[in-house]
């Protein structure tokens, strides 16, 4: 824990506010991320987590406030910003390793250089024996760690990720959370997981932000100050999920 | 290897059936009608006539010119010509409209009311004019040709912008892609399907309108040797034409079907 607070803030959200008409849906939400920090973001169902990372990645304009990357307004086409959503998106034209090498293109990321990444990342997502595939010839989790490599190749400022294995089965799910917390840490990555289920969040976040019912805000934070790997059975990582649960609960 | 292609054989039956049914159309065709000069229960030949005569005039029109002045060859040459520049014109220009008219709302609204207003008249409403400005040259055949092409490729292309699965747009977005990034890596790619759809209704649109182009006062192709057969009262040398122009027609659309398969290997599979 005392490694997180040392770090530098990455991410500064401050006052993000989305108004449609008069319905508020983000009520002047604030919180910061350190660099390479894997925080997480719970709320109960229709609390506007989407629009909330819609407005992160700027695909949604914000009513008022903004995101601050290292102090500065965040900007697409000037970060890095990546985006894993729920459904699968890999391009289905492309090849599994085409598809990984996107987001490098997008960024013009020299040749030489985007095929030594993608050599090093689709052996860590282990796609490299079906890298010539087509997404079609793939299973639903591969397509998703294809998201997950193409947003992870970019080397991204901040990574959003929107309930990414939400609609994967159980085992998948725990392998694919390992995965991931495995790529965040070899690549260090400053992650935002944004999951309505609250062991994943436990499970896979340094700190978990809980979010209120609409108009959102931010409930608490709590920090998840647990050894990796981390063991779903442990007294203390059920104390957090209760505790967590306890925050969101509206019944 | 974690995928593997399986081969599955297609049933005898269903292999079969494609050659049944085209054997079993010219059987019956052949036995409805009757050979010339003969009257009985059977489709007079001055009204139809049957496989095998179109057949042998088909032989003998590889060398014979008589009575239509050209050679079946000639006239096949001559009709792809036109039908070619025609769809290819109607490509070049039809396919990349559609397209940027279905991601740039600049170019659709300069190109919609156009095309809207233009797409409802029949190709062959425009030979009037056709004469006027191109008069009965190859020009002229080939205008009334693109015009009937080019509708199919710009509506298909345009549908197969709109069609694209927005998600993939936002992921191209959220990567800080541009515009046109977003349109020539997304959007065209995903156009692809409907744009392959397009190059087929487009070639149908092109051959149907090639007879009635070359109504146009010409003196060869398929087309023709159609209207000389009407003119000449042979049914022989009209059914000649019409074969010939459906089977040209076939075999460019099985072409294309191949080159579709090898490109859209990810997408159709």
């Amino acid at each position: 824990m005392s490694d997180c607070i040392q770090r530098k803030t990455k991410i500064q959200v401050k006052n993000f506010t989305k108004r449609y008409n008069d319905l508020v849906v983000l009520d002047e939400i604030n919180f910061d991320i350190k660099d390479g920090e894997l925080v997480s973001i719970v709320g109960p169902t229709g609390c506007g987590k989407t629009t909330f990372l819609n407005c992160m990645s700027k695909l949604t304009e914000t009513s008022d406030g903004d995101i601050f990357i290292d102090g500065e307004v965040a900007d697409p086409k000037k970060h890095n910003l990546a985006f894993v959503f729920q459904e699968p998106t890999a391009l289905p034209w492309r090849t599994v390793r085409e598809n990984v090498a996107y987001g490098m293109e997008v960024k013009k990321v020299p040749q030489r250089e985007l095929n030594e990444k993608l050599d090093h990342i689709l052996e860590l997502v282990g796609l490299k024996d079906t890298a010539d595939l087509y997404p079609n010839q793939v299973s639903a989790s591969m397509m998703q760690r294809i998201a997950v490599a193409r947003a992870f190749a970019v080397n991204p400022d901040l990574l959003l990720m929107d309930e990414p294995y939400g609609q994967l089965d159980v085992k998948l799910r725990f392998f694919l959370e390992d995965e991931l917390v495995k790529l965040w840490q070899t690549l260090k990555s400053t992650v935002l997981f944004v999951t309505h289920n609250i062991e994943e969040a436990v499970y896979v976040a340094e700190r978990i932000i809980v979010l209120t019912p609409k108009p959102t805000k931010v409930r608490a934070e709590v920090v998840v100050d647990l050894p990796r790997p981390r063991n779903f059975l442990d007294p203390k990582f059920i104390e957090i999920r209760r505790h967590v649960t306890e925050l969101i609960r509206w019944w | 290897m974690a995928f593997e292609t399986v081969k599955v054989g297609k049933p005898l039956l269903l292999r079969i059936l494609p050659v049944l049914s085209i054997v079993m159309f010219f059987t019956v065709w052949e036995v409805s009608v009757a050979p010339p000069d003969v009257h009985d229960w059977r489709i007079p030949s001055t009204l139809l006539t049957s496989p095998s005569d179109a057949f042998k005039l088909g032989i003998d029109k590889l060398t014979n010119v008589n009575p239509d002045g050209a050679t079946l060859l000639t006239h096949a040459y001559v009709s792809m010509q036109e039908a070619f520049l025609g769809y290819i014109l109607a490509l070049a220009i039809g396919l990349p409209l559609g397209l940027m008219m279905g991601w740039f709302s600049m170019v659709r609204g300069l190109a919609r009311p156009i095309f809207e207003l233009v797409r409802p008249i029949p190709p062959i409403a425009w030979i009037p004019l056709t004469i006027f400005w191109f008069g009965i040259g190859l020009g002229g055949k080939v205008f009334i040709i693109w015009i009937s092409g080019i509708v199919p490729c710009v509506i298909n292309a345009f549908l197969g912008v709109r069609m694209t699965n927005p998600v993939h747009i936002q992921m191209a977005r959220t990567f800080g892609a541009s515009d046109w990034k977003i349109f020539t890596s997304v959007c065209v790619p995903s156009a692809l399907p409907m744009v392959f759809g397009a190059l087929q209704i487009a070639l149908a649109y092109c051959w149907v309108t090639l007879v009635g182009a070359e109504l146009l006062a010409s003196d060869q192709g398929l087309g023709f040797l159609i209207t000389m057969g009407r003119n000449l009262g042979r049914t022989d040398i009209v059914i000649l034409g019409m074969v010939s122009v459906g089977l040209a027609g076939a075999v460019i659309g099985v072409i294309i079907d191949r080159v579709e398969a090898k490109l859209l290997a990810g997408i159709r599979r």
